[in-house]
């Protein structure tokens, strides 16, 4: 600790503070234009001067001076306010000043402080600068006229996205922030740089002109796309979702979001919203009122009672999701209900409850930047989880943890600073770990208490046959490896395993978590900081589907079963809520015939999506922002999202539909509101107990987990190579969720259609080129896809995202971990 | 005491000066009022080219205490400049305060000396930028 007096007062701060942190923690403003929290100091732009006593004959630039004992700081005299004056009347001159037309304005430091210090005249002249501004790029307008040269973006975009797509070029008064040989801006579309950048260079371009920010009611709530649970602000006027916006105090990422997050919201007021119910009649879908509807829905499955199911989507709130299984249990004795193709959530409701005892992850996302070695199961994580991945690269740049990759291709991941990319032959990744679990065991390299947990004998057995050798064979690594990986692993102090889940990975399954489960546990690391496990759950509420019990019961369906149910006529009705498995669902052809065969068909969904366009009934519900709720995030947080506008249309909640066919079909009273189902939820999912919905406050809470580490040895099931063949892998893309990013239009306009990539060699080999477009078959079916090219993937393997409802990958995958495929160049 | 009359006399004094100076009142319509130069009469918005000089910064609607302007924003696709695609004023809620022409930043809006506003439906007192802008 060191104490320094600030403006007279006694301050005392952490030995690794600077002036400006300690005039900070003692309520002193020190104003600043280049320094930010997350990023390293820079002092670039002299306005946080100070004037220190032991330094005294200059001022001293306090965002990047250390704090040290005895020092005597003033933080305004008349010759400090002078310097700043000075500062700001430099910056302005060559400024355009044209705030009238500037969408930074209201929320521009530059102007700010300009109003502040009452810079009104410049004694000084010079021309304006004159560069091209970039109106091209369809997310972020660059107008570098604007700049103040702070450097937050280039330094944002390398220290926490690790991307790198800024720098300052030209020197003098001719330095300018741009991008390499000043070419287009094509980078990941985080949208980073836009939030940081001080002054209005860095513009959001979908949201150009639409509000001022003064004008917009700012609503706190929580991204509805991947299971990260990023905090978001809403930028709401008339009753619109207009845009995203930045604040820095947000969440464990500081405000930091993806594409999805920061330019996927126009889904919320999308004129392709459904705003009335419609009815089937005959081959059309009709307009008609929310009784007639929802009478024939109950109608409907009264008539179906005990040829029921329903699937219902991971992105509604725990409330909803909790009404929705009481309707079907309560209401409907119907044990068939599930998620996410039942596979996408295997690690959590299978896995981990058979190996600790209930269904969450070990471990919590500040983990991720406290443990020592991170091992990631497949460089997709960053894909599906983007700000879990800055979490990653701060964790390996700043935390110095180390980064082990065991991935069937590499991925941006593999470039971090220390990172091993372990790429396996696809569909391997079972016996990858538990060759793992094999040599720990035969090296001795296992924690002390391990022996002495249930099923310990059994794992010894089970993994014997998965020798270095052998696992070499089956990886297509080498032995070595395995065994360096191996003690590694065993060795680090801690050490955390992540797992990201999701409808595109058919392969990270129960089986997969188990063996990855039976490695954590066998060397200790479950219930440790820093250590342990991470599922990433796919959807916003991935973990509260979960927690609120949607999966089926033990006389129950699941999600296959369900389809496999339709088809074959044992189920009469379903009821769909927010999924869309014509899309999402492997094997695209065999869901539409089930959804066609089924006797009836409900869709609950914000738009006439896919699957909506095949039902009887299409029920219009509410988006994220039109509603209040709970989601259970990846690490188990339980995170408050707050209604924003009024609903869209006529449409309802989830919960208000759920709600009255519960009452209906029950008899019972009505449930007032979303919080009076939470309170049910805190007395009834374990987990929950005591949570309140005014103990979760802004920042959620992460519900606890009791843990009891078991060993269940698992089989690798291998997938035979196919001669002549592609390996197909499906997945994620980092632009999209799901299949609800297709109605986003920032996602869209970076990314808007599906796409197969192949590695240079074999795209050379069949003579492909970049958005060429191939015919890609397999036994299930074809699709014609675009080429994109790429340096990651190995040879004899291809991936496709499958969050497009054109050309939809699910044409052609079956659901497997890797599907085989022909590929022939269309012309 | 108190004097009765004199206040009285006082009174019809001034009656009768006034009974032979020129009435302030005028025989509208037929006699026309001298308007001041900064009367704060109709809106006028200032043109620039071909549309009106505001460039839609939410100035007035944020200053304008009867909340009575309605701007919208958008992006002319060749310059990319920013104008108002809407700018209309409910005339009904001005307050006349001048506040908007205070605001506005470059010059845009201003009040005329046009004071007859009456009309016969409620509709016709909402000015579009049309029927505001200074015509060519
Ligand atoms: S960046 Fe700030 S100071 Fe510059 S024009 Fe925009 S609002 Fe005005
Ligand atoms: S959007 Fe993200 S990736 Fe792109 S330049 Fe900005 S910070 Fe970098
Ligand atoms: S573009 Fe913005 S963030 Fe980047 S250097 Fe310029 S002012 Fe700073
Ligand atoms: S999609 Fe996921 S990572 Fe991206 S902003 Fe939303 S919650 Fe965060
Ligand atoms: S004169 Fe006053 S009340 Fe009327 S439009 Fe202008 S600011 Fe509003
Ligand atoms: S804020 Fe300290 S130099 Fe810029």
């Amino acid at each position: 600790m060191v104490n320094l007096t600030i403006d007279d007062k006694q301050v005392t701060v952490e030995k690794d503070a600077t002036i400006y942190d300690a005039a900070k923690s003692a309520g002193i403003k020190i104003p600043i234009l280049c320094h930010d929290k997350k990023l390293h100091p820079f002092g670039g732009c002299r306005m946080c001067l100070v004037e220190v006593e032991q330094m005294k004959g200059r001022l001293i630039p306090s965002c990047t001076t250390p704090a040290t004992e005895g020092m005597i700081v003033r933080t305004s005299n008349e010759e400090i306010l002078k310097a700043r004056k000075l500062v700001l009347e430099l910056l302005l001159l060559k400024h355009p000043v044209d705030c009238p037309v500037c969408d930074a304005a209201g929320d521009c430091d530059l102007q700010n402080l300009t109003y502040e210090y009452g810079v009104s005249k410049n004694p000084l002249q010079d021309e304006k600068f004159r560069w091209e501004i970039d109106y091209i790029n369809p997310l972020i307008e660059r107008d570098m006229n604007r700049c103040v040269h702070c450097g937050k973006c280039a330094r944002i975009c390398d220290e926490i996205v690790s991307f790198g797509a800024y720098t300052f070029i030209n020197r003098g008064i001719d330095a300018k922030m741009g991008t390499a040989f000043d070419g287009p801006l094509d980078c990941e579309f985080c949208g980073s740089c836009v939030s940081v950048c001080p002054v209005g260079a860095l513009l959001s371009r979908p949201f150009k002109f639409k509000a001022r920010w003064w004008s917009m009611q700012k609503v706190k709530t929580v991204c509805s796309y991947c299971g990260t649970g990023c905090q978001l602000t809403l930028g709401v006027k008339d009753n619109k979702v207009l845009t995203t916006i930045y604040d820095e105090n947000q969440g464990f990422h500081n405000g930091q979001l993806c594409t999805r997050g920061r330019w996927g919201y126009q889904f919320v007021n999308s004129e392709k919203r459904l705003t009335t119910p419609l009815i089937r009649k005959g081959n059309s879908l009709v307009e008609a009122g929310w009784d007639e509807a929802l009478a024939l829905v109950a109608s409907k499955l009264r008539e179906a009672k005990g040829a029921v199911a329903g699937l219902v989507t991971p992105r509604l709130t725990n409330e909803e999701l909790f009404l929705f299984k009481k309707f079907f249990t309560d209401g409907l004795g119907c044990e068939s209900i599930d998620h996410s193709a039942g596979y996408a959530h295997g690690a959590l409701t299978e896995a981990a409850v058979k190996g600790l005892g209930q269904g969450a992850s070990p471990s919590v996302i500040a983990d991720i930047q406290k443990t020592d070695l991170l091992l990631v199961v497949k460089t997709d994580a960053y894909e599906t989880h983007p700000v879990l991945g800055f979490e990653i690269n701060l964790g390996v740049k700043r935390q110095g943890v180390n980064l082990r990759l065991v991935s069937d291709k590499k991925g941006k991941l593999s470039r971090l600073p220390g990172a091993q990319t372990l790429v396996h032959t696809p569909g391997s990744e079972v016996t990858l770990f538990n060759t793992l679990t094999n040599i720990i065991i035969t090296e001795k390299l296992a924690d002390a208490g391990a022996a002495a947990l249930p099923g310990y004998e059994l794992l010894v057995k089970g993994v014997a046959g998965y020798t270095p050798e052998k696992g070499a064979v089956a990886t297509g690594l080498g032995a070595d490896e395995l065994t360096a990986l191996a003690r590694e692993y065993a060795a680090a102090e801690k050490a955390l395993i992540l797992l990201p889940l999701g409808l595109g990975y058919p392969g990270h399954n129960a089986t997969l978590a188990q063996a990855l489960l039976n490695l954590a546990i066998l060397t200790g690391r479950i219930g440790k900081e820093g250590s342990g496990v991470l599922f990433l759950g796919e959807k916003n509420n991935s973990q509260g589907a979960v927690d609120m019990g949607i999966i089926p019961g033990a006389k129950g369906k699941d999600a296959a079963g369900i389809i496999a149910g339709c088809a074959s006529g044992e189920i009469k009705a379903l009821y769909i809520a927010g999924e869309n498995p014509v899309v999402s669902y492997p094997d695209r052809k065999k869901v539409e015939a089930a959804l066609e065969k089924v006797g009836f068909l409900v869709v609950q969904d914000l738009f006439l999506t896919e699957t909506a366009a095949k039902a009887d009934v299409v029920l219009p519900v509410c988006s994220f922002a039109e509603k209040d709720g709970t989601f259970t995030s990846v690490g188990r947080n339980v995170q408050k999202v707050t209604k924003a506008i009024k609903p869209v249309g006529t449409s309802k909640t989830d919960f208000e539909i759920f709600n009255k066919l519960f009452a209906e079909f029950t008899g019972k009273p009505l449930y007032l509101s979303s919080q009076a189902v939470f309170a049910e939820i805190a007395e009834s999912v374990p987990g929950y107990a005591g949570l309140t919905w005014a103990k979760l406050g802004s920042n959620g809470i992460v519900r606890p987990v009791a843990l009891s580490p078991k060993f269940v040895p698992v089989e690798s099931v291998v997938s035979v190579p196919q001669p002549g063949k592609f390996a197909l892998l499906t997945g994620s893309a980092l632009n999209h969720s799901g299949t609800l990013s297709q109605y986003g239009e920032g996602p869209m306009m970076v990314c808007p259609e599906g796409y197969v990539e192949f590695g240079r060699d074999d795209a050379k080999k069949l003579g492909l080129i970049e958005k060429g477009t191939v015919t890609v078959t397999s036994d299930a079916g074809s699709v014609k896809l675009q080429v994109k090219l790429g340096n990651r993937l190995p040879a004899g393997v291809l991936f496709a995202p499958y969050h497009f409802g054109v050309n939809s990958i699910n044409t052609v995958a079956v659901g497997a971990p890797v599907t085989w495929v022909n590929v022939a160049k269309a012309e | 005491m108190l004097n009765v009359a004199s206040p009285l006399i006082n009174g019809l004094k001034i009656t009768l000066q006034h009974l032979f100076k020129k009435p302030v009142t005028l025989q509208y319509p037929t006699e026309r009022p001298v308007v001041g130069p900064r009367f704060r009469g109709l809106h006028a918005l200032n043109r620039f080219h071909d549309r009106s000089k505001c460039v839609a910064c939410y100035l007035c609607p944020t200053v304008c205490p009867a909340k009575c302007i309605t701007v919208e924003a958008a992006e002319d696709p060749i310059t990319h400049e920013k104008y108002a695609s809407r700018y209309d004023i409910d005339i009904l809620r001005c307050i006349f305060c001048g506040y908007c022409v205070e605001a506005c930043p470059v010059d845009a809006v201003k009040m005329t000396e046009n004071f007859e506003l009456a009309n016969y439906k409620r509709e016709d007192f909402a000015y579009t930028q049309e029927m505001l802008t200074d015509k060519k």
